[in-house]
């Protein structure tokens, strides 16, 4: 029981959606938005997918278990917090990295690292257990 | 070299060395001894400068709550570190040829839990810090379970081990809970700090209390009444653990803790006469328990049990005299009770026969072992010239001098009665006699296991000729430690014709009476079983079963798998402490209310809401449940929207989409009508429990309101996002950068949540019903 129409669009709305979430991850730090908000609105996009396409496409475009990303997630957000402690002394103060290039002036600072892990492990956790629940239904 | 480097040292080895005798056999046995070794030299070329100050060493651990990690080497400590030291060297020697024909492997954790254990007390004894002793307190224990639990293939050993964890960290609370009161009255942790200025702990009201818990904590470590029945079940542990942990050293940590804190503690006047209470009863009890055991370890673990009481009762008894007895019976104690567990080892491990009755006869086979068994029973005995002799003569002369003369004097001799029964009986029986049926003798005696014995045997003969050796540079300091001030002290063989000699004639002869009727006595109290009722665990067993029972109880209630259930308990507990903190202390507090403005748009939101709500209370249909929940959600995102929080609606957006997304995976499998399980009775308990649930939120919610705002944590975020964390969306700043480990904290609490979630969808769960349909996929 699987709709063209639904699948079709749904592929379309996936990526709107994911590009969507990241943006809402990038400009977290000054606008609405954020690592946590991203990531739903990530898992959203997948669930979305799976919920039309069925899992395994939905796995297939993630290429890598949820789990497995929750784990990178939870590394970056670790890992984020290290050079602070060389450099300031103290776990988790962010460090960050100013560049003019010209035209703009980009600044680029370890709270990123930090907040992809926020979105990685907010994606991989809901997901994890998500495609299962599909699976489920499905097999 | 500073006490603190030493010690790290010895860790590093301790951790190192047993690796390497894992790979070379040789090499790493003796870097397995050296570590003990080279530490015992260390701590004997620290002899002289303990004399009048005690060493301190401080070194900075957690500052912030003023826990140092200072070290802290007086007399009383400095002896113990010889003993852990110099014992542990012997138990590594006598372990590795022990276990010489194990696995390396199995060699190697054993001979790593030892020098780790090692370690731990060595720690323990030097701490100064009183939470920072605990710590180390609790690892010894870890690693007496590890040590006793070693056979973990054996049921008896696995029980044992559960058991002697459960008493001493159930003890170890204790202890917690009186270091934290001692804290907080005296405002220090530090021993030392504590011993010059105790007025502030003597004076307090808690004192009497910490006292108890204190007291508790030290009589579960060193196996006093009513804690007496874990130490001989732990006898499980292979032989040169028993040897170490649960004769010479850890055991004795319980009076190690009470010495060192006695002249403080014993300004409470009731403190030495319960002292002497539960060591005479721990001593008579062992006493008549050694008597009806069977098993070679089990009479040496019950006298072990006994001379614990024997500590115990001399820290409680009051003059000089008492202090030099404590420390000289320790001594004496830890050198022959080492060295018959280090015999009795030897002889179960070539026999494979670990009651006494059956073994016989081995003198000639095993001469060495029969001779170090004859010097340490001697001086267990408590003949000259060895330093039992000595440290027995002291025992009597401190019950004579004490305020409780009579009752002391009388247990000190049943039961000094009784330990010589047991070194005669423990000589004679698998030595001496000849063996009642034929025993099968494996192998003979190894040079790694005999060393030890042999060698703690002659020093407690060289101790006894020549106590000067010790007096003034071991046992007067020890004894000026505990005694709170300087003592001069006398240590020597020759005592005269006094009371004491008379008594220790009395005792000797009493003895030799008991051994020679050994069996019939033996036979006759084993046959008295009210004994077993009275004395053995059957106290902890009924603990640990009705605990248990009542986890099971509190589980078949609370957790039944019953949603309906978890949500009614969860609800009503919440909503019982909520109401709690609303009616004390001020009670509830209104705002008057007098909305800023009147907002068409939020009656409408609001109404949405509400709908949403008796929608989902009202409707059949699970779909409809689901819609009229979600209506609910993103009504309140759109409250949060419209008053300035623009993060926290997009977050309820996206969760009230995904809500629906995973429900609906969820509801596809659900019939999707609701069958009617509830009674009507029941939808009105839930209906009322909602109603006082939602009242209780709506009265808090507004007593937040009613309370004058604190603008300070807010302006400070806003002003300082962009300047110091280059952020203009304080929400985001806060999470990723202030408070960036709060956050850390929460992504893995989700990511093991969705774990635990993931596990338990486990896909072959449905495969086992569909086997032919789905076979199993990864993931």
């Amino acid at each position: 029981m699987r709709s063209i129409i639904l699948v079709a669009s749904t592929r379309i709305f996936f990526i709107a959606m994911l590009l969507v979430s990241l943006w809402i991850l990038l400009r977290g730090h000054n606008e609405p938005g954020g690592g946590f908000i991203g990531g739903l609105m990530g898992a959203a996009a997948f669930a979305t997918l799976a919920f039309a396409a069925g899992v395994d496409d939905a796995r297939k475009m993630l290429r890598i278990h949820p789990a497995v990303l929750m784990g990178v997630g939870l590394v970056l957000g670790a890992v984020s917090g290290l050079p602070g402690v060389v450099l300031n002394g103290s776990y988790l103060q962010h460090q960050w990295l100013e560049m003019d290039l010209g035209l703009f002036e980009l600044k680029l600072g370890t709270t990123l690292v930090f907040d992809i892990g926020v979105y990685f492990v907010v994606i991989g956790g809901v997901l994890s257990f998500m495609f299962r629940l599909y699976e489920e239904e499905q097999g | 070299m500073s006490v603190t480097l030493a010690l790290a040292l010895g860790l590093i080895g301790s951790i190192l060395a047993p690796f390497a005798a894992a790979r070379w056999k040789t090499i790493g046995n003796a870097l397995v001894v050296a570590v003990p070794a080279l530490l015992f030299i260390f701590f004997f070329l620290q002899l002289g400068a303990v004399g009048e100050a005690p060493i301190v060493e401080e070194n900075p651990w957690v500052p912030s709550l003023g826990i140092a990690l200072t070290i802290r080497l007086d007399g009383f400590s400095l002896l113990f570190a010889l003993l852990i030291s110099g014992i542990g060297t012997l138990v590594a020697l006598y372990a590795a040829s022990y276990m010489d024909e194990k696995t390396p492997f199995y060699r190697a954790q054993f001979l790593f839990y030892i020098l780790l254990f090692m370690s731990a007390m060595l720690a323990t004894v030097t701490a100064d810090n009183l939470m920072a002793l605990f710590v180390f307190w609790e690892m010894t224990s870890l690693l007496s379970f590890l040590l006793v639990g070693f056979d973990s293939t054996k049921l008896a050993a696995r029980k044992a081990a559960l058991q002697s964890m459960l008493v001493t960290v159930g003890g170890g609370l204790s202890l917690l809970a009186g270091i934290i009161l001692i804290g907080v009255t005296a405002g220090t942790f530090s021993i030392g700090a504590l011993m010059e200025n105790p007025a502030p702990l003597v004076e307090s009201p808690l004192f009497t209390a910490i006292i108890i818990l204190m007291m508790a904590g030290a009589f579960t470590k060193s196996a006093q009444v009513p804690f007496h029945f874990w130490l001989p079940n732990a006898m499980a542990a292979p032989t040169p653990a028993s040897a170490y942990l649960h004769s010479a050293t850890m055991v004795k940590l319980g009076v190690f803790l009470l010495a060192t804190m006695a002249p403080i503690f014993s300004q409470a006047a009731w403190f030495g006469p319960t002292l002497v209470a539960f060591g005479g009863a721990t001593m008579l009890i062992a006493a008549l328990q050694a008597l009806r055991s069977t098993a070679f370890k089990a009479v040496l673990a019950f006298s072990t049990v006994a001379s614990l009481g024997t500590i115990t009762m001399l820290i409680g008894l009051d003059g000089e005299v008492a202090a030099v007895a404590t420390v000289g019976f320790i001594l004496a104690h830890a050198l022959y009770k080492a060295a018959l567990f280090f015999c009795a080892g030897i002889v179960i491990h070539a026999t494979g026969e670990p009651r006494l009755n059956r073994l016989g006869g081995l003198a000639s086979v095993m001469p060495i072992t029969a001779g170090a068994t004859v010097l340490a029973a001697f001086s267990a005995a408590g003949l000259p010239p060895f330093v039992g002799f000595i440290s027995k003569e002291y025992l009597f002369e401190a019950q004579i001098e004490s305020t409780f003369t009579a009752i002391a004097v009388l247990i000190g001799v049943l039961v000094n009665t009784v330990m010589v029964a047991i070194a005669v009986v423990v000589v004679m029986r698998p030595f001496f006699r000849p063996a009642r049926r034929e025993l099968h003798v494996h192998h003979g005696e190894a040079t790694g296991m005999t060393v030890g014995p042999v060698a703690l045997g002659l020093i407690g003969l060289l101790f006894g000729l020549a106590p000067g050796l010790v007096a003034t540079s071991l046992i007067q300091p020890a004894a000026s430690a505990i005694y709170g001030e300087p003592l001069d002290v006398s240590f020597y063989l020759w005592h005269g014709f006094t009371p004491m000699l008379a008594l220790s004639i009395l005792v000797v002869a009493l003895g030799l009476l008991v051994a020679k009727y050994w069996d019939p006595i033996h036979v006759a109290l084993r046959r008295r079983r009210i004994f077993d009722r009275l004395l053995d665990d059957r106290g902890y067993y009924w603990v640990l079963d009705n605990t248990l029972a009542l986890a099971r109880w509190s589980t078949l209630r609370l957790q039944n798998g019953d949603l309906r259930i978890y949500t009614a308990v969860i609800a009503t507990v919440v909503t019982f402490f909520m109401v709690y903190a609303l009616l004390a202390g001020d009670g509830p507090v209104f705002p008057s209310v007098n909305h800023p403005e009147f907002n068409l748009y939020m009656v409408g939101v609001v109404g949405l809401i509400i709908v949403g709500c008796f929608v989902a209370a009202l409707t059949t249909s699970l779909v409809t449940a689901i819609i009229g929940v979600g209506l609910a959600g993103y009504g309140l995102a759109l409250v949060f929207l419209l008053n300035g929080g623009p993060d926290l609606a997009l977050t309820q957006f996206s969760v009230e989409t995904l809500f629906v997304v995973i429900v609906t995976a969820v509801l596809l499998r659900l019939p999707l009508m609701f069958t009617k399980t509830r009674t009507p009775g029941e939808r009105r308990y839930d209906a009322s429990l909602a109603a006082v649930f939602a009242l209780t939120i709506f009265s808090a919610v507004l007593w937040v309101e009613a309370v004058p705002f604190n603008p300070v944590i807010p302006e400070y975020f806003a002003q300082v996002s962009y300047t110091e964390a280059f952020g203009r969306n304080v929400v985001n700043v806060v999470l990723v950068d202030f408070r960036a480990l709060d956050t850390f904290g929460e992504i893995a609490v989700v990511a093991f949540a969705a774990l635990g979630a993931w596990a338990l969808l486990r896909r072959n769960n449905v495969a086992k019903k569909k086997p032919a349909a789905t076979p199993a996929k990864e993931g």
